[in-house]
Order: C-alpha cells, then sequence, then structure tokens
C-alpha cells in the first residue's frame, strides 16, 4: 500500500515537472522584446479603464456555498457507500434519511428563490 | 510474451538490482520511469488527439480538416507544437506574475495526477490504492483552482468574467459528478479501482447503472467545459475567457490540459462504466487490456467531440438550473434508489442477469419519471403574441386587384 | 410609374389641405414633397403621426446647398400600413443650421440626426445625445459640406486629370506630405483626449447596492472592435452587473470611409460598382437600389426591359437567399456552435456566388445591374442551372436546416423570450426588414411600395409575432422560402429579349431633380436618395443603410439581458459593417 503512496507521490513530481519544463524551455529559445503596447490587457483594442478586480455580483458565491453543503455530504457518503454491503438495512435506510434531509434543503432553498438569477 | 508490460520490469527490476542496486532504489527508479512513461504517454495522446479531433471536426464540418503536413496533415500538430514553442510569452500590465505563470502548470498537472491511479490491464496498474475515487474527485478539482488563478491574474475583464463563470459552474456540476461516482463504489463495494473493474465482469456498469453513466458524463462535459457547456471560453462573448492573457506554451498547456481532460473523462468513463481494461482475451493477454482501455477511451472521447461540434452553447443560468433543478435531485434519487435495491437485492440473492435486469429498470424509470416531471414543472417559456396586423400593401395594388 | 405618381399626389394633397399653413410644396424643378418651415416641424410631423398614420420614419438625411446659403433637412415618412413615401423637407441657413429634434417623436431619428450631424454640421434641438457618430471626437469640420476637402484633395470631381498633367504620373500626396494635413477642431489635443463614450458609462457605476447591505461593483465591458462576435469592428461598451446588461452604448465608424463624399465626387455610373462595398454580401441588391433611384431621375426611356427586370428581380433574391444563408449560419455560431451550422450554410452560399460569378464575373462584387437594364445577359444554360437550384436543391437544404436547427433545445431557450422587441416600439426604431417583420409588422417593400415588377408574383410577407431573438432567427427561414417562390416563379416566367434599354455608356445626361429610391434588401429596406445639380456627378448621394438604422434598438433589446445574449441579440439583427459604417 505504501509503495501506491509513494508511485502517486513520484507521479505528482513528475506531472508538475513535466509542464514546468514545458513552459520554461520555450522561454530560453522564443524571443522576448517586450513593450509598452504589447503588454496592454486586451479589451478589444481598446485601453483597460478602471479596476479590473471589482467587487463582483454575489450572484455566484450562493452556489459555492451551495457546493460546501453537498461536496462535503457526498464525502460522508463514500464510506457508507463502500460498507454498504455490510450494513444491515436499517443502516442504509439511516444514510437514505441523511440525503434526503440534505435534499429538503436544496428544495428549500430552490423555493425561497436562492438560485433564480436575477 | 503474453504479459509484455511485465516482462520488462521484472528485467529491469533484475538489471538494477544485478548492478548492485538496493531493492528500494530499484522500486524508486523503477516507479519514477513508470510515471515519466505515462505522463508521455498522454502528451503523445494528446499531439494524436489533437489531430484527430480537427480532422473529425472538417469531416463533420464538410470540410477536409488539416491536409497538408504529411500525409492527411498528420505532422499538423507537430508543426503546431514547433510554433507554439517559438512564441513570444506576454505578460500584461498589472498581472499577477506568480499567479500568472502557475496556472498553466497546475492546470495540466491537475488532469496528469489523475492518471496515476489507472488500470490499464489487468496487471498494470498504477497505484491500486483503496481510495481510488477519492483520489480521482479530490485531484481533480484542482484544475478549477487553475482555471480561477488564470482568470484573476490576468487583470483582464473577458477572464475575470470566464473565471467567475467558471467558479458557479464546475463547482456545481462537481456535485452531481461525484454522486454518479458513488454509485459504482457503492455496487463494487470499494473505491479500489481494480475491484470496480473486477465487478463488472462480465456485466458493464452502463447496463446496471445508464442513468448514473448519463449524468457523469453530462456533469463531466461540464467539467471539463466543452460545448454546449463552454462558458468558461466562451469564444463568441468573452473572446477566449480565462485564457485570453496566455501566449506560446502557456496558452499551449492549457490547450494541452482541455484536450487531454477530455481524454481522462473518456478514460473515467471506461473505468466506471464500460468495464476499464475487460474484454475478449484480456485476463490472459494483458497488452489487450491496455488496447482495450485506449480504445474505449477513445470511443468515449470521440462522443464527446461529437456532441461539442453539433450543438450550440447555453447561457449560465440556464445551465446552472439544468444542474440545480435537474441533475442533482435525479442523481441523489437514483443514489438512494439504486443503495435500497442493491442492499435488497443482496439478501435475496438473484441471478447476476436478473440482478442487472432491475437495476436497469430501476434506473431507466427514475431517469424517465424525472424527465417527465421536469417537462411538466417548467412549462415552455410563455412569451407574448403581438396582435396581428395587416399585410402592408400599396393603395396602387389594393386598386388593381380589387 | 404614372399610377405611383397619382397615389404620391393624392396623398401629398391631402397632407396639404390638412395643413395648408405650414407646408408648401417643393417646386424645384424636379423635385418632389413638402416644404416645411423648422419652426412647424414638430406640430407637423406629431398631426402626421398621429392623424395620418405616417409613423415610420424611414430616413432623414440633409443636403447642403451651397450656391443658396442653405443647409437641407430631409425626411422621408411612410406608413406602416404600406403607402408610398412622404418626402418632408425643411430648409435651414447655412450659417447656424439648427433643426428640431425628432427623437421624441421618433426614436429611430436617433443615430440618424447624429449622422446628420456629423457629416453636415446640422445641428439638431433636443437630441439628446447629438455626437459624432462615425467620425472620432477629433475630427475638424463636417465632411459632407461642399467646402469641405479633404487632406489630399486634387480636384472637385472625377474623372480626375490633374493626376496625369501631359502624361506623366505626379502623386497629389506630395503636395499635402502627411502629418502637414492633419488638423483637429479647436481646442482639441489628441495627447490629453479621453474617448467619452466609456467615460459616460464609468459615471454612477461606482458602487451598486443590493438590498441586504451587500454591496458589489458594476463592470464595464468593451465588447468590439477586435472582438470575434461583433461581425467585424463594431464596439459596445457594456455595464454589467454580474452577467446582467444595465447600459450599453453601441459604438461605430471603424469602418467609416465616407462613401457619401466619395459617391459625390463619383460620376453616377462609377457609383454602381461602389455601391457593391456597402454591404458586401448583398452586392446585387446595392446595385438593384442605386439602378431604381438613377432611373427614376433619368426618367422613361431608362425603363429597363421586360427580361432585365425578371433578371434583377432573380439575382436579388438569390441575394436574399444567399443573405439569409449566412445570417442563419454565423447566428448560430454567435450561439456558439462551433461552425458547424455556419458551413452548411457556406456551401448553398458558394452555389448561389458560382451563379454571380457566372452572370457578372465577380463572386462578391458583382457590379452587374445598369441604368436601364443589366450590364449584360445570362450566360448559356445558365437559366436550366438556376431552376434546379431553386427547384431542387435550395428548397431540400433549406428543409433540412430546419430540420437540424428549429427545433434544438438550445436554440430555443437561447433565443425565446430575449430582446423583444414590440411592433411600436420597432416601428417607431425605424427598423426594417427581418427586424420589424419579426415583431409583427408585416411590412415589405415588395408588397407596401412595389418596385420593379415584383406586383406580378404571388408571395406571402414573412411575419413573426414575439419579436424576440428566436422570431428573427425563424423569420429568415420564411423569408428564404418565400424567395424560392418568387425565383420559381421568376425563372419560369422570364421572356426573351434584351436587359438593357438604352446603349452602354460612362457618362448619362442626367436631369435635374431630386430621387429617393428603396428596395426591400435582405437586411431591411435600403434607400437612396439622389440629389442631381444636372452634372455628371450627384450633388448629394446619400445611403439609407438598413444595419445603421437597425442598430438603433440595439440598446433597447439588450437591456436587462445577460452578456451571452448580447452576441446572440447582435447576430439576429444581423449587421454588416460595410453597410453600417459607410
Amino acid at each position: 500500500m505504501q509503495a501506491y503512496w509513494v508511485y502517486i507521490g513520484i507521479f505528482l513530481i513528475v506531472a508538475l515537472g513535466f509542464p514546468t519544463i514545458a513552459v520554461t524551455l520555450p522561454a530560453l529559445i522564443s524571443p522576448r522584446k517586450p513593450n509598452r503596447r504589447k503588454q496592454e490587457v486586451y479589451e478589444c483594442g481598446i485601453e483597460t479603464k478602471g479596476n479590473v478586480r471589482v467587487q463582483f455580483k454575489t450572484q455566484y458565491y450562493i452556489y459555492a456555498l451551495l457546493f460546501l453543503v453537498f461536496d462535503i455530504e457526498t464525502i460522508f457518503l463514500f464510506p457508507w457507500a463502500v460498507s454498504l454491503g455490510k450494513l444491515p438495512l436499517f443502516a442504509v435506510i439511516e444514510g437514505v434519511i441523511f440525503i434526503v434531509i440534505l435534499l429538503a434543503g436544496l428544495v428549500y432553498a430552490l423555493r425561497e428563490g436562492a438560485l433564480a438569477w436575477s | 510474451m503474453a504479459d509484455l508490460i511485465n516482462v520488462i520490469e521484472n528485467w529491469l527490476n533484475k538489471l538494477l538490482l544485478g548492478w548492485g542496486a538496493s531493492p528500494g532504489l530499484t522500486q524508486f527508479i523503477l516507479q519514477a520511469l513508470g510515471s515519466v512513461l505515462v505522463v508521455l504517454i498522454c502528451f503523445m495522446i494528446v499531439i494524436a488527439l489533437i489531430w484527430v479531433e480537427r480532422k473529425l471536426a472538417g469531416r463533420i464540418q464538410d470540410r477536409f480538416g488539416p491536409n497538408r503536413a504529411g500525409p492527411f496533415g498528420i505532422f499538423q500538430s507537430f508543426a503546431d507544437i514547433i510554433k507554439i514553442f517559438t512564441k513570444e510569452y506576454i505578460t500584461p500590465q498589472g498581472a499577477d506574475k506568480v499567479t500568472f505563470n502557475i496556472a498553466p502548470v497546475l492546470a495540466i498537472a491537475s488532469v496528469l495526477a489523475i492518471w496515476a491511479v489507472f488500470p490499464f490491464a489487468s496487471n498494470v496498474i498504477g497505484a491500486d490504492v483503496n481510495v481510488g475515487v477519492l483520489y480521482i474527485v479530490a485531484i481533480g478539482s484542482f484544475g478549477i483552482l487553475a482555471i480561477l488563478m488564470a482568470g484573476w491574474s490576468s487583470n483582464n475583464r473577458y477572464a475575470l468574467l470566464g473565471a467567475s463563470r467558471s467558479v458557479a459552474m464546475l463547482i456545481s456540476y462537481e456535485i452531481p459528478m461525484v454522486v454518479s461516482l458513488l454509485i459504482p463504489v457503492l455496487l463494487a463495494h470499494s473505491m479500489k479501482l481494480s475491484a470496480i473493474i473486477d465487478t463488472q465482469r462480465p456485466w458493464w456498469f452502463i447496463l446496471v447503472v445508464p442513468t448514473a453513466a448519463l449524468i457523469f458524463l453530462i456533469s463531466s462535459m461540464a467539467e471539463i467545459g466543452k460545448a454546449p457547456f463552454d462558458l468558461l471560453e466562451a469564444e463568441s462573448e468573452l473572446v477566449a475567457g480565462y485564457h485570453t492573457e496566455y501566449s506560446g506554451m502557456k496558452f499551449g498547456m492549457f490547450y494541452v490540459a482541455e484536450f487531454l481532460h477530455q481524454f481522462t473523462v473518456g478514460a473515467l468513463i471506461t473505468i466506471f462504466f464500460l468495464g476499464g481494461w475487460t474484454g475478449p482475451m484480456a485476463a490472459h493477454w494483458p497488452i489487450l487490456g491496455v488496447i482495450y482501455f485506449f480504445g474505449k477511451a477513445f470511443l468515449v472521447y470521440l462522443v464527446i467531440s461529437w456532441i461539442r461540434l453539433s450543438l450550440p452553447r447555453i447561457r449560465i443560468d440556464e445551465m446552472l438550473n439544468l444542474n440545480w433543478k435537474f441533475l442533482i435531485p435525479v442523481s441523489f434519487i437514483n443514489l438512494i434508489g439504486v443503495a435500497v435495491a442493491d442492499r435488497i437485492l443482496l439478501d435475496l440473492e438473484p441471478p447476476r442477469w436478473l440482478y442487472v435486469a432491475v437495476m436497469f429498470v430501476l434506473n431507466m424509470l427514475i431517469l424517465l419519471v424525472a424527465l417527465y416531471l421536469s417537462g411538466k414543472s417548467q412549462p415552455a417559456l410563455e412569451v407574448e403574441e403581438f396582435p396581428h396586423r395587416p399585410v402592408a400593401v400599396s393603395p396602387r395594388t389594393e386598386k388593381s386587384s380589387s | 410609374m404614372n399610377e405611383e405618381t397619382k397615389v404620391l399626389e393624392s396623398f401629398e394633397t391631402a397632407v396639404l389641405e390638412r395643413f395648408p399653413d405650414w407646408v408648401t410644396p417643393d417646386e424645384r424643378e424636379g423635385y418632389q414633397g413638402l416644404l416645411v418651415d423648422p419652426a412647424n416641424l414638430i406640430d407637423l410631423m406629431s398631426s402626421l403621426r398621429d392623424e395620418l398614420g405616417y409613423d415610420h420614419l424611414t430616413s432623414l438625411t440633409g443636403v447642403d446647398y451651397l450656391p443658396d446659403e442653405k443647409m437641407e433637412v430631409v425626411y422621408h415618412l411612410v406608413k406602416s400600413t404600406g403607402g408610398p413615401i412622404l418626402e418632408i423637407k425643411t430648409q435651414l441657413p447655412r450659417s447656424n443650421p439648427v433643426a428640431p429634434s425628432l427623437v421624441g417623436l421618433y426614436p429611430g431619428a436617433a443615430f440618424q440626426e447624429r449622422e446628420a450631424w456629423d457629416l453636415l454640421g446640422i445641428k439638431f434641438d433636443g437630441h439628446p445625445n447629438l455626437k459624432r457618430i462615425l467620425m472620432w471626437e477629433g475630427f475638424a469640420g463636417h465632411p459632407l459640406r461642399k467646402d469641405w476637402v479633404e487632406a489630399y484633395h486634387g480636384e472637385e470631381k472625377k474623372p480626375y486629370d490633374d493626376r496625369w498633367p501631359e502624361g506623366k504620373a505626379r502623386k497629389i500626396e506630395a503636395d499635402n506630405p502627411y502629418r502637414e494635413n492633419v488638423s483637429y477642431p479647436e481646442g482639441f489635443n489628441p495627447e490629453t483626449w479621453i474617448p467619452d463614450t466609456q467615460e459616460l458609462l464609468f459615471e454612477g457605476s461606482q458602487r451598486f447596492q443590493l438590498d441586504d447591505d451587500l454591496e458589489t461593483e458594476q463592470l464595464v465591458v468593451n465588447l468590439g472592435p477586435q472582438h470575434p462576435s461583433t461581425h467585424g469592428v463594431f464596439r459596445m461598451v457594456a455595464k454589467l452587473e454580474g452577467e446582467t446588461v444595465v447600459d450599453l452604448e453601441p459604438v461605430m465608424g471603424y469602418l467609416h470611409r465616407n462613401h457619401e463624399k466619395i459617391g459625390e465626387k463619383n460620376t453616377f455610373a462609377m457609383n454602381m460598382p461602389y455601391t457593391d462595398r456597402l454591404d458586401y454580401f448583398c452586392s446585387m441588391s446595392n446595385n438593384f437600389g442605386y439602378a431604381l433611384t438613377v432611373e427614376k431621375l433619368l426618367g422613361e426611356n431608362y425603363q429597363p426591359p421586360e427580361r432585365a427586370q425578371y433578371i434583377r428581380v432573380i439575382m436579388a433574391e438569390l441575394t436574399r437567399v444567399l443573405n439569409h444563408f449566412m445570417a442563419i449560419g454565423f447566428f448560430l455560431n454567435d450561439l456558439g456552435a462551433y461552425f458547424t451550422p455556419a458551413l452548411y450554410t457556406i456551401k448553398e452560399r458558394e452555389l448561389i456566388l458560382d451563379i454571380f460569378e457566372a452572370v457578372a464575373g465577380s463572386r462578391m462584387m458583382c457590379n452587374y445591374y445598369r441604368f436601364g437594364g443589366v450590364v449584360r445577359d445570362l450566360p448559356e444554360g445558365m437559366e436550366e442551372h438556376i431552376r434546379k437550384l431553386v427547384y431542387e436543391r435550395l428548397p431540400r437544404q433549406i428543409d433540412e436546416l430546419d430540420r437540424y436547427l428549429v427545433e434544438n433545445e438550445i436554440v430555443v431557450a437561447r433565443g425565446r423570450g430575449v430582446g423583444v422587441l414590440t411592433p411600436e416600439q420597432a416601428i417607431g426604431l425605424s427598423a426594417a426588414g427581418p427586424v420589424l417583420r419579426a415583431s409583427g409588422v408585416p411590412y415589405d417593400i415588395r408588397r407596401a411600395d412595389p418596385y420593379s415588377i415584383y406586383d406580378r408574383f404571388d408571395f406571402d410577407v414573412a411575419v413573426r409575432y414575439h419579436g424576440d431573438v428566436y422570431d428573427r432567427f425563424l423569420i429568415r427561414y420564411d423569408e428564404i422560402r418565400q424567395s424560392i417562390r418568387i425565383l420559381q416563379q421568376a425563372i419560369d416566367g422570364i421572356p426573351k429579349g434584351e436587359v438593357l434599354a438604352n446603349k452602354k455608356a460612362y457618362k448619362y445626361k442626367m436631369p435635374k431633380g431630386e430621387a429617393y429610391g428603396r428596395v426591400e434588401g435582405p437586411k431591411g429596406e435600403l434607400g437612396y436618395y439622389v440629389v442631381s445639380d444636372g452634372t455628371d456627378n450627384p450633388w448629394r448621394y446619400h445611403v439609407r443603410a438598413p444595419s445603421f438604422i437597425n442598430l438603433t434598438g440595439l440598446k433597447q433589446m439588450c437591456l436587462g439581458e445577460k452578456v451571452a445574449d448580447l452576441v446572440a441579440i447582435l447576430g439576429s439583427i444581423d449587421i454588416v459593417l460595410g453597410e453600417v459604417d459607410r
């Protein structure tokens, strides 16, 4: 088992190293003649005005909140799913109830219009 | 001969031990070689895939596709690589340099890392860890981070919009994807990829749980940002989305990551729903298993390309609605149904074919009911019809006709 | 012709009888229409609109009568229920030309008045946003004024002879070297100049308060000019609240080449190939409109023979089919369909371009029509070729496209209820063509004010009743089908005979006068207003470009929609920048 994690570790290093090399190599051979015009931010040929990184619409972050809830839920469900065969039916139903509670939360959020685009 | 890969591995093992390397070092060297090999294969596959995709796009769109560089244009990708290698890097003013440069590396690394746990054949398995599925889910999410980093650091409005969209969209679609991944885990009672593949002999999970497979395909397509879900780089409104400001190989990395991700999704669907490396004679001839594995993954890849080339893009709100109002509820209900049915059938111990049939019917039922209900609850959009006016005619034609 | 004049006269008499104090008939030689004092203009126009039903201001332009020290604003009005044009003119002193703005009555005047201000320097009192539209702010003078000369000015009128004095070529540019010929308006410094379109939008976009104490900021984004889906160099400055558009400002003029000024230097015949460059997809329609207008000036002798009439109609309808195929394909592209539908529609377009190449020698810049006919007859076997195309190929292909695209759920979801323009808005905004008809106004010049031989053909006016993006997409299918019907009748009925009423000529003896001719171009009403002073060159040559005027409604359609819809809406209007910017 441990050998596998060593392999994964090596693999991660290779997976990070390979693209790093691929990205740095052209830096050595490609031309490099920066100038002000060239480095302007692309906005369809018009100079960008004002601050780009503004505090953007909150709409997106509601999705992030909901995602957090559901993602953690699914992580909890993995052990349940793995040991399903060994669990009594009662325990399976308990898991189902857990899911249903969260689905009820989703239905509530939908009813409240939290996910509607204004 | 039958087990070419293991033969080579054993030979290398013996050779290194013979040179006086310790078993630990030998192991390390072999693993490093293996991972470099897999990464190299990934890159080679992408080079081929880009050509295949362009050729396919050409055929679907009633044109030739690349046909200049070499026979059938097969060297087109190599020409592109040479070109992109010699392109100048341009970093826009006001960009966050560190983030800007890390993003492309992270984008491709997050996809590559998934390949560490793939079982290519019965005995050619990278790392057969007992939390394989969890690993895939966890590592795969790093791609979102890369996109967000790219969009935020570019100091560009299109990139920022693309990144904002991508966050909302990718995290949303992660839920149905993970939930539908739970179902193979549930059926195999293991998160080990090799165990999941073993359970799929001879009935592939696509026959057992077609709804889960479908949801996984749809949400994966959203995850990789292919049309009709290509909002994060929506060309026609956001120019190029999050990678607008990238040039040269940094852009190339995003490009490669996109293709590789698509192929990776093909591989994932192969593992979870299409029986992985299984196929005729694959148990005896592992090399055949490798071929089956890549063949199936390639087929799924082509299906995704085909969909991409046929459909227009949907809008961000429609897309999130599809996810939160349809895919998530359906995937959870499907999960409940499959879990309960699996548990009950486990006690009854029916023959395997009956088990598959029951599961199949249950899945289709859930899908059809869900489609029916969603069709009912969302009536066709009511739009106001303007009053009909008489056709505008010239007075002189009126005279002549009357 | 006589019939038309009679109807027109009866219309004018009606106005004269109704408002005897305000209007007088224009009695200059060769002129029609009614003259009104600028002081009475608003009253007259509102009465015309509300009492006599002239609710559609098709065209608004100005003419500089330098010898008389007068500026004239020419208004062309129609009833949206059909009938000929009513021409209203108002004369202003050239030293200080101020006319009352009609934007309050006809919102469609907004861009046209700006254009008249930009090019002719006529001020419109009460216009909410009277800025330059085609030129930039650093442009000195008003180029369509007769006393304005360009930097490399050599001679007043073509054909030039001063560039080859005594057989030697001489570069006129040498007289006036680059950088020395640039002049700016007074008080204008290009170094410190900031384009004000963007500034305007930035005002009031600093903070945006949500209901529950959350603050977000709005984002001002430029879409264009260098943008993949603005169909050229068109620019939209959009203010976004999240993904929703809260303000929009179209900016154009990047492709401006002062078509009209060049047209006034050209001779009448020289303008025919020049009209090709307006809407470069539909050069045949452009030729058609120009030929009709000048034929009105030239009079009875230049009425095209029967065969030429049929050829003209066939070519114009083929152009419409071609243009709508392109519009459908690229609309889908704007929706993000990655070129697949576009390439299939381009395939059909190529077949039609082949015909154009065979008859005119050129695929896009056809230059095929002449005053009094067309330049040459159809080549051998071409009728059979066209017959095959319009009877077999095109109906089949349009059905196939219909099957693939119309019912597509994504297309419906993206198009239904998006970018709605009500009939009242559409008429008020002077929209024309498919945009107007998709809003439930069945106004087609081929029926409403027939020209050429369109009254002989049996076809329906395509109309849709929702006014949204999806309807503007569908109406192009309907129009292709109707065009195919016309084509089938035309190709069956085409007689043998001459194709040109007169001899081929380089110069025409133009009588004095004015003419406004209009055709139903594929993108809408394509109008030409030509004034002749009896010389070889037109005194005034104005193009009423449908793409340009249809854009007046863009802001109206886009407010409240998503960013992604901006592109879809623009695609559904179907603009060509060659025509917008002229």
